[in-house]
């Protein structure tokens, strides 16, 4: 049974990186994360890419090519695009041809430069991720979340101080990271008290635009490295469903999600209840609880609460979810958050975590969501 | 014989109160009020335009018709607001209400006569059996300049008429029809320019008058008939005053005239105007009535019909949805919404 | 989203088919910051609708009060201006949802 071994893995600062090119942010990313590796950009074999806006905001195409040349080396490289799950989507495909045998080892990088463009270039680029329904009934994609959260608080009673409670919880997290776009804390009331982007759904459940890029090196090589402790990567599996909110069964679930985590556990050889710390996708406060529902960690109707109750939260909960402050907190430059999410899991895992380790972290699971909901990947991570 | 078969109307659901124009530009509201008789007017939603008002007009006058669309075989659409200044609105009607592609199609600018004109030349092609059905929209978005005295008075609506030949379908039978037209410049509007321009005091004696008094009285001489044989009169509305004032001159009562009078309340929606009016008088007709119907267009025209309902019309009558309840529908908007909504700011 | 005339012409059958449908609204938001298109329309209501035919669709609600915004509320489709066109573009209509 081949292996996956994380060798490397990086992620620069998250925020508004005004002075930081797309190429420099590139560069910094993948060429830390071959130092933390040990390798030379000449062991490379290809170069995965996750990015979602190079096209519709920076007209720039052949994304793979152009990243490639920041790491001085000719070799094969992708740009992969699942909306805001195209660095999942990136590493699923890095991860597919290592057990391939085509390549043997890889530099997966996710990258988004966001503040190049105005708020409203951003907000409709973002529907990109949505249908031409969606956008052509002026819906953003705030507004398709708030749809869902309209959706789950009259299905399960659930307030909107519920839903602000886990802003709280990404934004304690987020001040113990001293990469996270955000590190200072909120409260209920700070949430409440935000400007409203789309009914229900405030500016303080919602994740920031930002710059970022993080990047890993994988290999199926069988090395026993003496450098760093190898996290293996024990299952990668991916999830689609409509496009459309309007389309879906339901609007309080996300069956990408639920498709891909029942195989990614099945592969793993584990359940929900193994899992001691993972990442999620919170575009939105309502995201986190329905994906907490969604992987099994709680009960259908109960995620938000459970977290309003502390069982999500670093220190005192069980399945700590978004240790790294999540996309709330550490920022969201979309293709980048994929691979962000695993570059977290694996510091946890180490032991390498500072101010936020999980203590004993064994499993990990990161849950990377494009769109809304129309396409998942989620892997999980062991030490 | 040649008449109404189906018909509907369409009224925005917005109203501006006369008092906040008024109060905007610090004029005396009772003496407007008074000098105009109205009191609001309708306009029409952000999304508005005469085109979709006119599919919400025929959809209903296709209903009451109880026809499929696709045996309508011309279409003329009548506005001073037609979306574009070149590309018909005629078919964008058309294929949005289904009617295929075997129709006769033309878009008509006369000003606020632009329908009645349409409907004339689809009684010409129903006379020549040329067509079975026809559709006939007036329908306008027209706004007046602001601190104008037009301002006050153009508003948004539309109405559709569905004409026929044969006898058990229609519920107006047109008995004659004429047109009095001339080259007289009371209003206006150039290529491009957002506002229609008029010479005050110009667009009465000369103008309104002058076409609608005396295609009334040669359409009367002609057919040797009378006010008093009249159940109802309609005219073209650009206020309240004008076409109490034509039928009196006429020898019409205002008991005939009362129930066309839709402009108190929702203004002059142009092309829609004498059309609204005559609608409102046919959602209360009764059977062997007859109708006096004149209508005006600026730059000028008149065209005159005669009308008779017939039995047909109080099944009909059972399909509307009436200018009334629709004038009773409403929101009232202030007049920095009114600006938002007609893209004035 | 593109609304090149090509497009506009090519979906006219369908969006004609759907004038004039009942439906009911499953759910609603009001949209305060929009996408580029709808800035100056904005604040307004989206809502996904069930209708008669047990399809949803989702729509800009129209016309509408604070009082219309139910879940549940009866509503019909309406043809209406996708949004405000450059001086020189075509012109698109869109199926958008009108409280009854």
């Amino acid at each position: 049974m081949m292996k996956i071994s994380i060798l490397g893995a990086y992620s620069t600062k998250f925020g508004e990186l005004w002075k930081v090119s797309p190429r420099a942010l590139a560069k910094e990313a993948m060429e830390s994360a071959l130092k933390a590796s040990g390798l030379k950009a000449s062991q490379i074999d290809a170069l995965f890419v996750g990015n979602m806006l190079s096209g519709i905001l920076g007209n720039q195409a052949n994304l793979g090519s152009l990243l490639v040349e920041e790491l001085g080396v000719q070799i094969p490289a992708f740009k992969i695009e699942g909306a805001c799950a195209s660095g999942g989507l990136a590493l699923h495909n890095a991860i597919n041809s290592l057990k391939a045998g085509q390549y043997k080892t890889v530099l997966v990088l996710g990258i988004e430069k966001m503040t190049d463009h105005s708020q409203d270039e951003i907000t409709t680029a973002l529907m990109a991720a949505g249908s031409d329904e969606e956008r052509m009934a002026g819906a953003t994609f705030p507004g398709v979340y708030a749809l869902m959260a309209q959706a789950y608080m009259q299905k399960y009673k659930v307030t909107e101080e519920d839903l602000a409670a886990i802003s709280v919880k990404n934004h304690y997290h987020g001040s113990l990271n001293s990469k996270a776009q955000f590190q200072f804390l909120v409260t209920v009331g700070d949430v409440m008290r935000s400007s409203k982007i789309a009914d229900p759904l405030k500016l303080l459940d919602c994740s920031p635009i930002s710059d970022g890029a993080a990047a890993i090196v994988i290999t199926s090589e069988n090395i026993v490295k003496k450098v760093r402790k190898p996290v293996q990567i024990i299952a990668s599996e991916v999830g689609t469903d409509t496009l459309s909110l309007h389309d879906r069964k339901s609007f309080t679930s996300l069956s990408a999600v639920v498709d891909a985590s029942t195989k990614a556990y099945k592969k793993a050889g584990i359940k929900p209840e193994n899992i001691d710390i993972a990442e999620i996708h919170d575009c939105f406060s309502i995201s986190e609880a329905i994906a907490t529902e969604d992987l099994g960690f709680s009960k259908k109707g109960e995620g938000a609460r459970d977290i309003a109750k502390g069982k999500r939260t670093l220190f005192k909960g069980d399945i700590i979810c978004n240790p790294s402050g999540g996309l709330k907190s550490c920022g969201h430059p979309v293709g980048a958050t994929g691979i962000k999410q695993i570059v977290e899991i694996t510091e946890q895992l180490r032991g390498e975590a500072g101010k936020r380790q999980v203590s004993a972290a064994k499993i990990g699971l990161t849950h990377n969501v494009g769109g809304s909901g129309a396409v998942a990947a989620i892997h999980i991570l062991r030490i | 014989m040649t008449g109404i078969v189906g018909y509907g109307t369409y009224i925005p659901k917005y109203r501006l109160k006369l008092s906040e124009i008024a109060q905007m530009w610090g004029k005396d509201i009772v003496e407007i009020e008074v000098g105009l008789r109205i009191s609001e007017k309708a306009v029409p939603g952000f999304d508005e335009d005469s085109v979709t008002m006119g599919i919400e007009a025929s959809k209903k006058a296709i209903n009451m018709a109880g026809i499929n669309p696709t045996s309508i075989q011309a279409v003329y659409f009548g506005s001073e607001s037609h979306p574009y200044a070149v590309n018909p609105s005629s078919t964008t009607l058309g294929e949005y209400l289904g009617i295929g592609n075997n129709y006769f199609a033309a878009d008509l600018e006369f000003a606020c006569k632009a329908a009645t004109a349409g409907m004339q030349v689809t009684v010409g092609l129903l006379g020549n059996k040329n067509i079975k059905y026809g559709l006939v929209v007036g329908s306008d978005t027209a706004q007046g300049k602001p601190h104008d005295a037009l301002e006050y008075t153009a508003a948004s609506a539309g109405c559709a008429y569905i004409l026929g030949n044969k006898q058990s379908e229609i519920i107006a039978n047109i008995l004659d029809m004429s047109s009095y037209s001339s080259d007289t410049p009371d209003f206006w509007r150039r290529e491009g320019a957002k506002y229609p321009s008029h010479f005050g005091r110009f667009t009465g004696e000369p103008a309104y008058f002058t076409h609608v008094l005396t295609e009334g009285k040669n359409l009367l001489a002609k057919n040797k008939i009378k006010p008093q044989d009249f159940s109802y009169c309609v005219f073209h509305m650009p206020n309240g005053k004008f076409p109490r004032v034509a039928a009196k001159k006429l020898g019409f009562t205002p008991e005939q005239l009362a129930p066309s009078l839709t402009v108190d309340k929702i203004g002059n929606p142009y092309s829609a105007s004498s059309l609204m009016g005559l609608a409102s008088v046919l959602d209360v007709a009764l059977p062997k009535q007859k109708i006096f119907f004149v209508s005006y267009g600026s730059g000028a025209g008149s065209d005159g019909f005669i009308l008779e309902t017939t039995k047909e019309i109080l099944r009909k009558q059972k399909k509307i949805v009436s200018v009334l309840k629709q004038m009773e529908d409403k929101i009232y908007i202030s007049y920095a919404t009114y600006l938002r909504q007609t893209h004035a700011i | 989203m593109i609304t090149s005339p090509v497009k506009l012409w090519r979906r006219q059958k369908n969006t004609s088919a759907l004038i004039g449908k009942k439906g009911k609204i499953l759910n609603w938001t009001i949209i305060r910051i929009p996408a580029r298109s709808f800035v100056d329309q904005a604040p307004y209501p989206v809502v996904i609708v069930k209708m008669e035919n047990g399809e949803n669709m989702i729509g800009q609600l129209v016309d509408w009060q604070e009082k219309d915004l139910k879940i549940g509320k009866e509503v019909i489709s309406v043809l209406r201006r996708l949004k405000t066109e450059e001086k020189e573009d075509i012109i698109y209509y869109n199926i958008k949802f009108k409280p009854l």
